[in-house]
């Protein structure tokens, strides 16, 4: 009998502490068969039970080539993820999924591409990077443009080092400065200037705070990307992780079972700004 | 075959139901108000005037998935299924659609929710034809004034019930000393609504009118007190929670219960972004998904016609209302 709504158990592998408030947990589940044929895309979302505090739904962050387990990378801002973060090695949690539908990374295959972020967005954004480093003469230039709060919140900054090393121009920015902060200060969009990549031959992936998405999308559009060419990773309040609590609801589509991945044409058809 | 049934024998029919079901009865509660609640002699209110639904039953307000026991080798997750044996009598035409409509959503479409099907499977359904139309209800403008799905259908005529079998099951539950066969003509159930609802391509028109200002003079009146949801049949948006049991150690469960999208708390996500801030946008949200979204997602409408949202709305906003006006600029702004 199918119960979607059903958690299977899994471990907890290793605990990062990434920033002051994120962390990223490696687990599998705990039935091998399962973590065997466990497959996913990247932008993909599971559902995470915390038992005794709830489910919450978490992309996921780690490369889809990676078979023998999972990362979520947390930030500790309510209930559920408060409990997370003070799970160890060896605790267990239950897992639901995959959902949504990903990025179509079969899509952009000899684009270049270029990845748009705000904060812990880059989440399921770093799937998409570990999948295109696997195959990178599938792929052409790839470029990262990543904005936080403040030199302190930057995810991933050693990972980005090496990304560096690998090909993939890396640039970030910064709303709060450090007295030591030597890069760029502002918004996101204000790094677009720096990009080499020629808008007919390039998709970009954004995943971000709504706020961000709107006014990358608005500058995007000005630098000649058309909509097609343009995936955001949405954000929404979801339950169920299958379209029947509707909490994810925008126009008559589900982020979760019609998403959470929308191309800005898409969006354009969608309420998404609704105030 | 049909039946006749005079009320007279309606309660010791229900009685006799009641040694091998959980058999549910509209009936007034103590404060005078018509709910639907299991059957133990009392009076079975046959008004078709009434703001409860038998939606309890199948979506109820709280309800246990569930439960999480702490083990030594780890965690063991249980679902918990209602399996109770249950008949419910007098659930009206609308109502009967109401349950088609959610059948659509979680038995037919995507995956299966069990814990809704396990309650849809084991209820038996009599359902009561309405001879009178309700205060707001359109159940004419929606196409559901008939009853559908149901096991038995009864129909008053004077004193007694006209009485058509539908399902097998049905036909299994009807006493042959109570029931007499008959070979009359169904009694006519055609009412007059006095609401009215123009719904010729309802679902697109209605969301043409998405930035139309009657959302925000409407949500003006409303308090987002999500008494309208409350009474919905077909309201089934729902919020997961995790309670511990105290004491127990280490065992806890997980509830359903429902939610309502005229609540800020309904889109709120972490960092307190809410995407439905305002309540112009979370009405436009209940009103659209009932006529618009729904219609294209599934074929067919979530709203059911009871007029119930109408009828409890404390500053009178009606669905119909806005929807109708709403229609009327679209159309005339496309001239």
């Amino acid at each position: 009998m199918i119960t979607p709504e059903k958690p299977e158990l899994a471990e907890v592998l290793e605990v990062k502490q990434e920033t002051s408030d994120t962390k990223t947990f490696t687990v599998r589940f705990e039935n091998p068969k399962r973590q065997k044929k466990f497959f996913f895309v990247p932008g993909k979302f599971m559902m995470v039970t915390i038992f005794g505090f709830g489910e919450i739904p978490l992309s996921i962050s780690s490369s889809p080539y990676k078979t023998g387990f999972m990362s979520f990378t947390v930030v500790n801002v309510g209930n559920v993820t408060n409990a997370m973060h003070s799970l160890k090695k060896g605790d267990q949690l239950g897992l639901r999924g995959p959902f949504g539908n990903g990025f179509p990374m079969q899509r952009f295959r000899k684009k270049n591409i270029l990845f748009v972020c705000g904060g812990c967005g880059i989440a399921p954004l770093r799937s998409a990077i570990y999948a295109v480093r696997e195959k990178k003469e599938e792929f052409g230039k790839v470029e990262l443009m990543f904005g936080c709060k403040n030199p302190q919140s930057i995810l991933f900054s050693q990972e980005m080092d090496q990304w560096g090393k690998q090909g993939i121009s890396v640039q970030t920015t910064v709303d709060k400065p450090s007295p030591k902060w030597a890069g760029n200060i502002g918004v996101v969009t204000s790094l677009f200037k720096n990009s080499v990549l020629s808008p007919e031959n390039t998709v970009a992936l954004l995943c971000g705070p709504p706020v961000m998405i709107h006014f990358a999308l608005i500058e995007l559009r000005k630098k000649g990307f058309k909509d097609r060419q343009m995936f955001a990773s949405l954000e929404r309040m979801m339950q169920c992780g299958v379209g029947y609590c509707s909490h994810c609801n925008i126009g008559n589509r589900y982020a979760c079972i019609d998403g959470p991945i929308f191309n800005a044409a898409e969006l354009k058809e969608l309420p998404v700004k609704e105030e | 075959m049909n039946y006749v049934l005079s009320k007279e024998d309606l309660a010791p029919f229900l009685a006799q139901l009641s040694k091998r079901f959980q058999v549910i009865v509209p009936a007034k509660n103590d404060s005078g108000i018509v709910t639907f609640q299991e059957f133990s002699g009392q009076e079975v209110c046959l008004e078709t005037e009434r703001l409860s639904s038998p939606k309890k039953f199948f979506r109820p307000a709280k309800e246990k998935i569930f439960s999480f026991a702490k083990k030594k080798e780890g965690y063991e997750v249980k679902p918990v299924f209602d399996k109770t044996k249950r008949v419910i009598f007098g659930i009206r035409p609308c109502d009967t659609h109401a349950l088609q409509a959610l059948d659509e959503l979680f038995i037919r479409y995507y995956g299966l929710d069990q814990f809704y099907s396990s309650r849809r499977k084991n209820t038996l359904l009599i359902a009561l034809q309405c001879t009178k139309a309700c205060e707001n209800g359109f159940c004419q403008s929606m196409g559901t004034s008939q009853a559908v799905g149901a096991d038995i259908v009864f129909t008053e005529r004077g004193d007694e019930f006209f009485v058509r079998p539908e399902t097998e099951a049905g036909r299994a539950i009807l006493d042959r000393k109570l029931f007499k066969q008959t070979g009359d003509a169904e009694p006519s159930s055609k009412i007059s609504c006095k609401v009215s609802l123009e719904t010729h391509n309802l679902a697109e028109n209605i969301y043409r009118g998405f930035e139309s200002p009657v959302w925000k003079q409407e949500a003006e009146r409303c308090l987002s007190c999500t008494s309208c949801t409350q009474v919905c049949p077909t309201c089934y948006c729902y919020t997961t929670d995790d309670e511990f049991e105290f004491g127990s150690g280490s065992k806890s469960s997980r509830f359903r219960f429902l939610d309502s999208c005229q609540l800020k708390r309904f889109t709120t996500v972490a960092g307190n972004h809410m995407f439905r801030a305002s309540r112009s946008s979370r009405l436009r949200q209940f009103v659209l998904h009932k006529f618009s979204y729904y219609q294209e997602n599934h074929g067919m409408q979530l709203c059911v016609g009871c007029g119930r949202c109408i009828s409890v709305c404390p500053t009178k906003i009606s669905l119909v209302e806005i929807a109708n006006s709403i229609q009327k600029q679209v159309l005339e702004g496309a001239k």
